[in-house]
């Protein structure tokens, strides 16, 4: 069924996306325009507000394209890979535009962060907006914490790699002057690892959330189906993470290694297994 | 005694036993029937006691309510898990409308070495029931009518399906997809008494094709029967499968004999006669049954909570002075500024 022409909510998804390509695009040419001098000296903040407008704009715009599917199709944006990338592209941007304006130290780390989301972003611009139905155990309030506790983790885990990020990229000393406005190396490790236990702690009230309504939806809280094996391997590298920089007191680079494998491990979960799985969830069918 | 448990303790047994479970979880993905629970079983085990170690050895963990909150639960979960295993009953049964449950006709049914089965005292009768199919023949809504007793000597009417199991003492029983049609038969041999009873027909519409079966009346030669169904059902509009609205011809083939009969009708077969009386529906059901949900649930929401707790005793306090001092420098911007709490 070619739904292309039919889909009202296009034109509020590109005018989104071009919202997040502004934004990334001035952050880049801001943060690139900090150079020379010594470290400490005075550095280029001029690109933060507009940057921040676009990303929020981004996210109406988002919010909008949401609303028009949501009428259209009658149901949220739950089921199939176009609703998931764009409804995280728009949970993602409300976290993220949150962290950066409540801890404006860590804004440059947009420079890794937004970029990131570009992943969804142009996966989301090539995927046919077809609709499908609404698995009949999908009517279940509990689907509503289990998405929306998600949400929360994969927005904390996407600020903690924008600092790892920010962090690995800060140590090739072309690129040393970008950074200049975040705060020490030990800040921002310090930084990244809060974001990533907040995310810890947001998993393990998705994986409960998730379980319950499994248990309601299929009669069993944990059956080893794709999503539960990939999102528990998640939980566990990220705790074995946080344990391993504890136990080994890590070097702060190889502990941004270990946050970005995390993100990767989280990326696959969420977007991953619809490759390998008929069905992310069971229900589906 | 700390000195004895404190190579138990160790933070570095706790990695080795956080990649053995990954491993043991990747292996059991899927459930594939080759992969023994003890590629799970093992390194939780291991786990549990390196945590109750350190629980007791390690002040880093045993001195901080909310970290010392969320690994108890940990082990308490691992703990109520391995109670839910052992005691957990799995299986399905199939109901036909009218008829009451009854524990004989489990099938596939799996069940944990410690389950005392309190199968026999359940009590319900299976009612009619209705799924809505969207268009494309996607399966919708599943509304099954099951009567309980009422506890005063009368029945209570509960509707349940999909996300709303039947609880009877522990006991959740599930709609499933698998559900159908039964025409209900009178057999009146020529000598004896006439006996009652339903043909199962396969599942409905999954198998909308192939509505047949067969039995053999005793003394008489094998019948074969084929169900022709009328019940609205079409892959391009929605629709609702209702067995109470759904008409249903029922062919009868016995030897070179081939009648079709509507509900009510009589047919003469070698041995005795055959009534269809009506049409009738079967509703096939998942049960489940684990004793440990609840405390499950309420140990793991403690968990989180505790970790909760830890953070923010570890985080919600005002930032390092050195941090701040720095980001300071680096932001010039005042402390007042809105970017006070990093
Ligand atoms: C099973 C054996 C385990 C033991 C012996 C253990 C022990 C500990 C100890 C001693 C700490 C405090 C470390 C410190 O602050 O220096 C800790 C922290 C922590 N553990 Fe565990 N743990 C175990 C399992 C787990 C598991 C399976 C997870 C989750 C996947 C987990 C998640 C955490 C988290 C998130 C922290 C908080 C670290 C922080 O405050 O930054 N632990 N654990």
């Amino acid at each position: 069924m070619n739904e292309w022409n039919t889909a009202t909510e296009l034109p509020w998804l590109w005018a989104g996306m071009a919202s997040y390509a502004l934004a990334t695009f001035i952050v880049i040419r801001g943060v690139v325009l900090t150079r020379g001098g010594a470290a400490g000296a005075a550095v280029n903040r001029g690109y933060e507000t507009p940057a921040f407008i676009f990303i929020l704009a981004g996210v109406a715009l988002l919010a909008m394209a949401l609303a028009e599917r949501w009428i259209r199709i009658g149901h949220g944006p739950f089921v199939n890979l176009f609703e998931l990338l764009m409804s995280q592209l728009f949970s993602l941007g409300v976290i993220y535009s949150f962290a950066y304006w409540r801890y404006p130290a860590i804004r440059a780390s947009a420079v890794v962060a937004l970029p990131l989301m570009w992943i969804l972003g142009v996966w989301v611009l090539m995927l046919e907006p077809s609709a499908t139905a609404f698995p009949p155990t999908y009517y279940n309030n509990w689907l509503w914490a289990h998405v929306g506790l998600g949400k929360f983790f994969l927005g904390f885990c996407l600020v903690g790699t924008g600092l790892a990020g920010a962090l690995l990229l800060r140590g090739v000393p072309r690129l040393e002057p970008w950074f200049r406005q975040l705060p020490s190396d030990a800040m921002v490790d310090h930084l990244a690892w809060r974001f990533m236990l907040l995310a810890f702690i947001f998993h393990s009230a998705m994986l409960i959330a998730g379980a319950v309504w499994a248990q309601d939806a299929w009669g069993r809280y944990w059956s080893w189906d794709a999503l539960e094996t990939s999102s528990f391997l998640t939980w566990l590298a990220l705790g074995g993470a946080i344990h391993a920089r504890l136990t080994y007191r890590l070097p702060m680079r190889a502990g941004a290694i270990f946050i970005i494998v995390v993100f990767i491990i989280a990326f696959l979960t969420y977007f991953g297994t619809p490759f390998y799985s008929s069905a992310a969830h069971k229900g589906v069918i | 005694m700390n000195a004895v448990l404190s190579p138990f303790a160790s933070l570095r047994l706790t990695l080795v036993g956080m990649v053995l479970l990954a491993i043991g979880a990747a292996m059991s993905y899927g459930n594939p029937e080759t992969t023994s629970v003890w590629v799970l079983v093992v390194p939780m085990a291991f786990l549990a006691i390196n945590l109750l170690a350190a629980i007791i050895t390690n002040p880093r963990i045993n001195r901080r309510g909310g970290l010392l909150t969320f690994h108890i639960a940990l082990l308490g979960v691992v703990i109520l898990a391995a109670i839910g295993r052992l005691t957990h009953l799995e299986a399905h049964v199939e109901l036909v409308q009218d008829t009451a449950f009854s524990a004989d006709e489990l099938f596939d049914d799996s069940r944990g070495p410690w389950h005392a089965s309190d199968l026999d005292k359940l009590v319900f009768v299976q009612g009619p029931y209705t799924v809505d199919y969207a268009p494309g023949m996607v399966r919708g809504l599943t509304h099954s009518e099951v009567r309980v007793p009422d506890g005063q000597g009368g029945w209570e009417r509960r509707v349940v399906g999909d996300d709303r199991p039947l609880v009877l003492e522990g006991y959740r029983f599930y709609t499933s997809f698998n559900k159908g049609f039964a025409p209900l038969l009178t057999w009146m041999p020529e000598q004896g008494e006439p006996q009652t009873g339903v043909v199962h027909m396969p599942a409905y519409p999954l198998f909308e094709f192939k509505q047949d079966n067969t039995w053999k009346p005793p003394g008489g030669p094998e019948i074969k029967f084929w169900l022709r169904l009328e019940t609205g059902m079409t892959e391009k509009a929605a629709w609702i499968l209702d067995g109470q609205k759904a008409k249903g011809t029922l062919v009868v083939n016995s030897g070179a004999e081939r009648v079709e009969l509507q509900p009510g009708e009589t047919v003469n077969l070698p041995g005795g006669q055959l009534r269809y009386e009506r049409l009738s529906t079967w509703m096939g059901y998942k049960i489940f049954y684990d004793p440990t949900l609840q405390w499950l649930f309420v140990t793991a929401v403690f968990g989180v909570l505790g970790m909760s707790v830890h953070f923010w005793r570890k985080f919600g306090a005002r930032m390092p002075a050195a941090a701040a001092a720095d980001t300071l420098k680096a932001g010039n911007y005042s402390a007042t500024s809105k970017g006070r709490a990093i």
